[in-house]
């Protein structure tokens, strides 16, 4: 059992965040202009001279937390082009077009449960042979998608904790993450280190 | 424990038999119900490719807050969905006697067009047979 990987949506059907775990089959880096800023540097597009993508500004420029003070920062591991993962990427999508397509099933799914339900009714989770995705959505339309493995148990209570905890920390009280702006994700050094640790406490992680 | 409806789905994503057997959802036109067939059947189809480790099947369940919609993939493209209440734990089996009985009494039947809707009284009635008569 294991948990893949986690998406989140705005109500403008914008991705704006995503991180993953266990991955074998990694997307590759999003097309120039295909996703936000800060949603993942392991997929925002390489800066015009190859470099990886700089690090979210929504962290304060004052941080006096750097990694050697014991914070868990679980970002800045992107492999350099040659890298073996990066080549095990060829085969798969582009990470702008996989977030559309996950966004495309969960509300095309959403809309189906409503309509054979006849009420307000949401959609939770659906499972495939190798993996199970769970989804959350909030009252604002802010909408948490998580990947897991098949054999999990329904992962919302999960993401509802990301939504109470970290999100609301890191993000809605954080006065530096433009929430809603349609053109930042909300990305930040504290959430992602934050959302890391809860997963990996999860007894459904390894 | 219900089981609300039973679709069957052509490999193009054409809804060939459709047949109701409880209350409990909505009541839809046969046109509604023809949209939502050919959407789950490409949803089917993107799910497969959104795997995040290895390849996958399409969905096989989809669960809301109070019923699930089991999905059974035959060999030939040919989807079986079966709508049911979350705790119906036989889905899976009833689809694959609701296949042996598509075998016998559709495939079998020379007056049947493949890939075209299902009237035939021997495949009714053995569904009615497997899950109930149900509403007309």
């Amino acid at each position: 059992m294991t948990i893949y990987s986690l998406y989140i949506y705005d109500r403008h059907c914008a991705c704006v965040y995503y991180q993953d775990w266990h991955r074998t089959k990694q997307p590759k880096r999003a097309g120039e202009g295909g996703i936000l800023n800060a949603v993942s540097q392991a997929v925002s597009p390489l800066t015009p001279d190859g470099a990886a993508p700089t690090p979210s500004a929504f962290t304060s420029p004052r941080n006096t937390l750097s990694s050697t003070t014991g914070l868990v920062v679980a970002i800045g591991e992107d492999p350099p082009v040659q890298d073996p993962v990066e080549h095990a990427r060829s085969s798969t999508l582009p990470f702008d077009e996989e977030a559309k397509l996950v966004y495309g099933v969960i509300l095309s799914l959403r809309n189906m449960v409503k309509k054979l339900s006849g009420r307000d009714e949401q959609f939770t989770s659906y499972r495939t042979s190798t993996y199970r995705l769970h989804l959350y959505e909030t009252v604002s339309g802010y909408k948490f998608v998580m990947l897991s493995d098949a054999a999990t148990e329904g992962l919302r209570f999960v993401l509802r904790q990301i939504y109470n905890g970290p999100f609301l920390d890191f993000v809605v009280r954080n006065p530096l993450v433009p929430m809603d702006s349609q053109v930042q994700g909300i990305d930040n050094d504290y959430f992602r280190a934050s959302i890391d640790r809860l997963i990996r406490g999860l007894s459904v992680f390894n | 424990m219900t089981i609300f409806s039973l679709w069957v789905i052509n490999k193009a994503g054409g809804l060939v038999y459709q047949r109701n057997f409880a209350d409990g959802l909505a009541q839809l036109t046969s046109n509604e119900y023809l949209v939502l067939a050919g959407t789950l059947h490409g949803i089917h189809a993107i799910t497969s490719r959104l795997s995040p480790t290895g390849s996958s099947s399409g969905a096989q369940v989809i669960e809301g807050e109070t019923f699930k919609i089991t999905i059974l993939l035959t060999a030939t493209g040919t989807k079986f969905v079966l709508l049911t209440s979350l705790a119906e734990a036989t889905a899976e089996v009833v689809l694959q006697r609701v296949y042996e009985a598509y075998s016998d009494a559709v495939m079998k039947n020379p007056f049947h067009t493949p890939e075209m809707p299902i009237r035939s009284e021997g495949f009714d009635a053995r569904i009615t047979s497997l899950i109930g008569a149900g509403q007309p």
